[in-house]
């Protein structure tokens, strides 16, 4: 019988818990300014230190789940955190979302998202996938 | 069957979609920035040449002349670079985007940026109905009015309204902000889950729970900063509204269930 999986944090989807995660110094040096376009972090304003179980969480929107953030946090430093480790997350193309792409996404596109500036693309080979055995309908 | 136009662009049954999926490769490239003349291509055609250019060919820069108020432009792009459009776009221009920094320079149709994850759009005329419909993240300036429903379902980001906007402006909005420098129409934030809205002029009536607030310093520093960033001037004086939170019926137990039925 297939295990049921009932967790929607990163860890889960991924199989495995992340370096940064758990290491505040890998995600100190992020320049969120440089990462976000225009001026001021523009989207991620709306981005803040959450809680998942009781636990220290940021929401990944392109993979809807959160990713769970088990170092110490600074009191103060709560939210500039929790878009660091997201970042990090995101231009090292863990989000479980980004990593569907390659295989599921169907029209010509930049594989990392705009957080990386010389990302390669992928979607142009798209094909359907097909279940063996199956057939389609006569009618 | 298909159509034929009479500047020769091919139209498939329905009339609504260029079937060839090549680029056109008439964009007109120096370095980084480059040009599309509008005028003779389909919808589908600005947009595959859009993506060629900027996905594939480094140009960070685009300036699309003759748009034509064509529906769809620049749609889907999920990368940072700057857009121009010369003149007006129609309707759900620039949606799903994620990074670009686009100006338009005209007026646009209905659902401007719907679903923009990030970046900026900033229209220097009006701008249609349902503006900025779902709006994820990014800052979307409309320098005229906008129409009805701006901002419906509203789950992140930034509108700012220069002029005037529609009824149900804000309508079920979950996040983000709203600046309407002018007057609001009838049942402003009707629904709204969470968010603010700020409102310079008179607002003909609120929404189901929305409701005053009172502006505080952190208000003061983001829409003065959002106004800098965009050299809109100096902000008029702004009433700040909120959901009332009087139609929230939820309880604790909602994200176990959410874990039971994965």
């Amino acid at each position: 019988m297939a295990k049921k999986s009932v967790a929607i944090d990163a860890e889960e989807l991924a199989g495995r818990r992340f370096e940064y995660q758990e290491d505040r110094s890998l995600v100190e040096d992020l320049d969120l300014l440089e990462l976000t376009p225009g001026k001021d972090l523009n989207w991620l304003e709306d981005i803040h230190m959450l809680e998942e179980d009781g636990i220290p969480a940021v929401f990944d929107r392109y993979s809807n789940s959160f990713l769970r953030i088990y170092f110490e946090i600074p009191e103060g430093r709560e939210d500039e955190l929790a878009r660091k480790v997201l970042m990090k997350h995101l231009i090292s193309g863990n989000s479980y979302g980004i990593q569907l792409k390659e295989k599921h996404c169907k029209f010509h596109q930049v594989e990392l998202g705009p957080w990386v500036a010389d990302s390669r693309s992928v979607g142009d080979n798209y094909t359907a996938p097909v279940l063996e055995g199956w057939e389609a309908p006569t009618h | 069957m298909a159509g034929l136009t009479k500047s020769g662009v091919i139209y498939d049954a329905r009339g609504l979609v260029e079937p060839d999926p090549e680029p056109p490769m008439t964009a007109e490239i120096d370095g980084e920035k480059a040009v599309i003349d509008a005028t003779d291509l389909t919808t589908r055609k600005i947009n595959l040449e859009l993506k060629r250019i900027v996905y594939d060919e480094g140009v960070n820069e685009v300036t699309i002349v003759n748009p034509g108020s064509k529906h769809s432009l620049g749609v889907g792009i999920l990368k940072r670079c700057k857009i121009t459009f010369e003149g007006s776009p129609g309707w759900y221009a620039c949606g799903l985007i994620d990074g670009p920094e686009v100006q338009i320079n005209g007026r646009v149709g209905w659902s401007l940026a719907e679903n923009m994850m990030s970046g900026s759009v900033v229209v220097e005329g009006p701008a249609g109905s349902l503006t900025g419909a779902a709006l994820r993240g990014g800052d979307l300036v409309i320098k005229g009015n906008v129409g009805a429903r701006t901002g419906i379902d509203q789950k992140g980001g930034t509108i700012i309204t220069l002029g005037n906007a529609g009824i149900n402006t804000g309508f079920m909005m979950q996040r983000g902000h709203q600046i309407i420098c002018g007057d609001a129409n009838d049942g402003l934030g009707d629904s709204m889950y969470d968010g603010f809205i700020y409102v310079g002029g008179k607002i003909a009536s609120l929404g189901v729970d929305c409701v005053p607030a009172e502006m505080d310093d952190s208000d003061h520093e983001f829409i003065n900063r959002k106004f800098e960033i965009y050299g809109l001037g100096t902000p008029p004086e702004l009433k700040k509204f909120e959901c009332g939170k009087v139609l929230h019926n939820y309880d604790a137990l909602e994200p176990s269930e959410r874990k039971l039925v994965l």
